[in-house]
């Protein structure tokens, strides 16, 4: 995609909205615009006119308000960890990132809701609900990085959406800055409002519509018990074929997670090695979770569907530092992928649970035809496959295979029942593909939509939906 | 390792928590570090030298890092880039040059200690005007007074009547409680090793106290001490503002001072100069003669805690104190010394460690930070003061002299009594309330 040579802020601009948050929170010159070049996905980057980084909602509005009043783009970004390029914003938008929006508003351990600004950090609200046994279920693997307001944008999900569903299962409420500038409220606790459903268009909108800045979320308590196991495989298809069963065996994990063997041998090179056996091909992870009393029974039947599925090994984890060993191995999987590897691209796509080992067999038949090293750890309880794709940026080659190779893998997937994202979102990288998995009325349907929220198009442009031109309009 | 942008590192990074600009946090730092070896940034640029300086150093990015990216050393290269495109700040070129030289060490460490023992420095420090002018005199004074060996604990730590620790002496009165642990074996003299003790520049001028409770303890320890001339400074200072000329002339210096000595180990008791002789190889790495000799020092080098803690750690006295543990940022992320100092802590019967608040995060100390920095520096430090204050102990702990001054200082404009303290100083304390140093 074009790159847009950026045009500098002009000083009137500038001053309006350094008049609002402070001079140190505008930043406008090229050289430190740099950094804002990327999100998670680096495949890809595009320099924006300028970042603002507004305290509150009050400061939300009235920057929103001059760059309506100015007609100027504007882009979302919480962390920048998302993995779509949903945060890219083009030479002519100005980013208006949440990083100082990290308070903790209220929390109600007896009503167990907690409101939130959209910059606090995943992990964070649940440290801060521990004191009361509670926790905020929704567990990105990134959680320990990345913000809720992304977390809303991208109604992410985690290895525990298996058994607790995705972000939108727990907001409740929010606080939303219109691309006009104007504070509206929907949902909230208590007054399940009349008419049309907008917090639920809003989660997962993907910084189309506006920008969340208040956060009503819904807390668990604490489950009882946990148990946690790893079996051990020397076939990444064996692996898969235990998901099916495990699942068709009518149990119900908190969590159902594959780790192949390049997975597993660049994060046991990592400060977060689990001892996951570096000579496998693939280590599942399943965990239950819930009353103490059954969970036993629970994980007897994982373990025999496991070692009928051909699992060398099965492993029980003994102590909760065993435990969470093996999910700091799994969570920072991403990461650690720089062990093995320059850059990466992790595709995320979902297929029928039946079709796992089918569909993992063919895009591990893709990336040996365009000579790339695929590493996968993904929720297999979900068949939501997260595909590493490895490459070297300074690889022109390298990258174009990668480009094609990611294209098969979606098509692999629709074509098996599935679908173009599993929680990543379509952002920047999947806009290309809507098309596979959506009908011209549909897309148009969505065009509607965001149409209301959003007349001007001023919204994150380019992003999500396929043909409408980007800010400058460059097509992707 | 190379960066893949997952952005782990953010929240760990201090000025990226407080400033919530991506080009104060590890991911964009590197970004900026990149961009000028690409050639698309150049490193006169003024966002290249803002963002590489504002970082404190602490290195909490590394051990959340799950690639593995070696930003210390990467900063390093970063640093000495800096320092060669432009000139330093006067107060910095001062201090380098006066630590890269013998003589202007000594006599400025001395002229420090006339200045504290005159008690001039708290003094004034707490009638300096609060204004952004003042603040590197008024936060300098106050550091250097507290260097001072000040009493704690007046009240709880008396079971016997006497002050744990005064300038006065008054100690004699608690060494005859002879209640020695049981369980503390009594080695023979030396049969553990020979040590080298790092002396150190401030650590001599103004921790004197602390090397010698260091000596002593390794004694009591069954570690023979051997005292080595024609060491210094270990260039850490030098190595963090990119003046890696004379930093390595002074590592030079310090391995043919050590390595002649033929010590089993070098004990550091300043976690950031633990970690810059940990790291001498790498510094030394392009030096044909000098690079095995640095090699084998660094691989010989462990910080005081490392050779104290384990099952044969000697128990002392009770000394029933309440006190928090802060983790040095170049003891725990440089060196990954964590357990060790509290391992120290626990020998000490009935002394009580309060739990403190991100104790892992740097104190905002971080070599000149607080000079070249005063308001992050201060809102650090700040933070740091607060939790210290939140765990309601009277005593706080801390394996580095930047660390106790910064932290020491803080306390001591805020009015309050706590005091910074090395860990082996109150092991020591233990120990010679226990007799153990009697007749020696």
């Amino acid at each position: 995609m074009e790159n847009i040579l950026p045009e500098p802020l002009t000083k009137k601009l500038g001053d309006r909205l350094r008049g609002v948050v402070g001079d140190a929170w505008v930043i406008a010159d090229a050289d430190r615009l740099l950094a804002y070049e990327s999100d998670g996905l680096t495949a890809y980057r595009k320099t924006p006119l300028a970042v603002v980084l507004p305290r509150d909602t009050d400061e939300v509005s009235r920057v929103m308000g001059i760059l309506a009043e100015e007609d100027v783009p504007v882009v979302p970004r919480g962390a920048g960890t998302g993995l779509s390029g949903g945060a890219l914003a083009n030479g002519d938008a100005v980013i208006v990132g949440t990083a100082r929006m990290t308070d903790m508003l209220e929390l109600d351990p007896d009503n167990r809701l907690a409101r939130v600004q959209p910059g606090m950090i995943n992990a964070d609200l649940t440290k801060a609900a521990e004191p009361y046994g509670l926790y905020y279920a929704p567990d990105p693997s990134s959680q320990s990085a990345c913000t809720l307001g992304g977390n809303v944008a991208e109604n992410s999900g985690g290895p525990h959406c298996l058994k607790y569903g995705v972000t939108s299962r727990y907001v409740t409420g929010l606080t939303v800055v219109t691309p006009e500038g104007k504070i509206i409220e929907l949902g909230g606790f208590g007054r399940e409002p009349g008419g049309y459903d907008l917090l639920g268009l809003f989660v997962g909108s993907e910084g189309c519509f506006g920008i969340a800045t208040e956060i009503e979320v819904r807390l668990l308590p604490k489950p009882e018990g946990v148990k946690t196991l790893l079996a051990i495989f020397d076939r990444l298809g064996d692996a898969g074929a235990a998901v099916t069963e495990i699942m068709a065996e009518g149990l119900l994990p908190a969590a159902l997670e594959i780790i192949d063997g390049p997975t597993i041998r660049a994060v046991e090179a990592s400060v977060f090695a689990a001892g996951f056996p570096t000579d496998a091909e693939a280590a599942l992870v399943i965990e239950f979770d819930g009353i103490e009393a059954g969970l036993a029974s629970d994980v007897e039947r994982a373990v025999v569907q496991c070692r009928a599925a051909g699992a060398r090994e099965v492993r029980i984890a003994d102590s909760e530092e065993e435990r969470l060993a093996l999910w700091r191995g799994r969570k920072k999987a991403f990461g650690a992928m720089g062990q093995i590897g320059n850059d990466l691209m992790v595709q995320d796509g979902t297929v029928p649970r039946s079709k796992l080992t089918e569909v993992l067999a063919r895009i591990s038949e893709i990336g040996v035809r365009h000579d790339l090293t695929i590493a996968n750890v993904f929720h297999a309880g979900d068949g939501n496959l997260h595909p590493n794709l490895i490459f070297d940026r300074s690889d022109a080659d390298e990258l174009r295979r990668v480009e094609l190779a990611s294209t098969e893998i979606m098509a692999v997937c629709v074509e098996a029942g599935g679908t173009i994202t599993g929680e990543h979102g379509v952002g920047l990288d999947k806009r290309r593909y809507m098309s596979l998995v959506h009908t011209p009325d549909e897309l148009d349907a969505m065009r509607d939509v965001k149409a209301v929220f959003d007349p001007r198009g001023r919204m994150n442009p380019g992003k999500v939906l396929p043909d409408l031109p980007d800010s400058a309009g460059a097509a992707v | 390792m190379p960066c893949v942008h997952c952005g782990f590192c953010l929240p760990a990074c201090p000025t990226y928590v407080r400033l919530g600009d991506e080009n104060d946090s590890p991911r964009g730092r590197l970004y900026l570090m990149q961009a000028v070896v690409e050639g698309r940034l150049s490193p006169e640029s003024d966002a290249f030298q803002t963002h590489i300086d504002r970082c404190l150093g602490c290195r909490a990015c590394e051990p959340v890092c799950p690639s593995g990216v070696e930003y210390g050393v990467l900063l390093e290269a970063a640093r000495e880039t800096v320092y060669r495109a432009r000139k330093a700040p006067a107060v910095v070129a001062m201090l380098l040059a006066v630590f890269s030289s013998r003589a202007l060490t000594n006599w400025s460490m001395r002229v420090a200690r006339v200045v504290r023992a005159l008690g001039l420095g708290g003094l004034v420090a707490r009638r300096i005007p609060r204004n952004r002018l003042f603040h590197p005199i008024r936060f300098g004074l106050a550091m250097l007074e507290a260097s001072r060996e000040r009493q704690f604990g007046s009240e709880t730590a008396t079971s016997s009547g006497a002050p744990i620790a005064s300038d006065g002496g008054a100690l004699d009165a608690a060494t005859s409680e002879g209640e020695t642990s049981e369980s503390a074996p009594a080695w023979r003299a030396g049969e553990r090793g020979r040590v080298a003790i790092l002396r150190g520049c401030v650590q001599a001028g103004l921790f004197a106290r602390v090397n010698d409770a260091t000596e002593r303890v390794l004694r009591a320890n069954g570690y023979e001490v051997i005292e080595v001339s024609g060491q210094g400074c270990c260039g850490a200072l030098h190595t963090h503002a990119g003046d890696s000329m004379r930093a390595r002339k002074l590592a030079r210096a310090n391995v043919k001072a050590l390595a002649a000595a033929e010590v089993d180990f070098v004990a550091v008791n300043a976690a950031g100069c633990g970690a810059a002789l940990k790291e001498y190889g790498h510094l030394l790495e392009a030096d044909e003669e000098y690079r095995h000799t640095a090699e084998a020092l660094a691989a010989s080098t462990r910080d005081i805690s490392e050779l104290l803690a384990g099952d044969s750690l000697r128990v002392g006295a009770p000394l029933p104190v309440r006190v928090t543990y802060d983790a040095a940022c170049h003891l725990c992320h440089a060196q990954g010394v964590r357990q060790e100092p509290l391992a120290v802590l626990g020998a000490i019967p009935q002394l009580v460690v309060l739990p403190l608040q991100d104790a892992e995060e740097c104190c905002g100390g971080a070599g000149t930070y607080g000079i070249t920095h005063p308001e992050l520096g201060g809102d650090i430090g700040a933070d740091k003061v607060s939790a210290v204050l939140a765990t309601g102990a009277e005593i706080v702990a801390t394996g580095n002299p930047g660390c106790m001054m910064q932290i020491g200082a803080g306390l001591l404009l805020e009015g309050s009594d706590v005091v910074a303290r090395h860990p082996v100083e109150l092991l020591d304390e233990s120990y010679r309330r226990a007799g153990f140093y009697d007749g020696s």
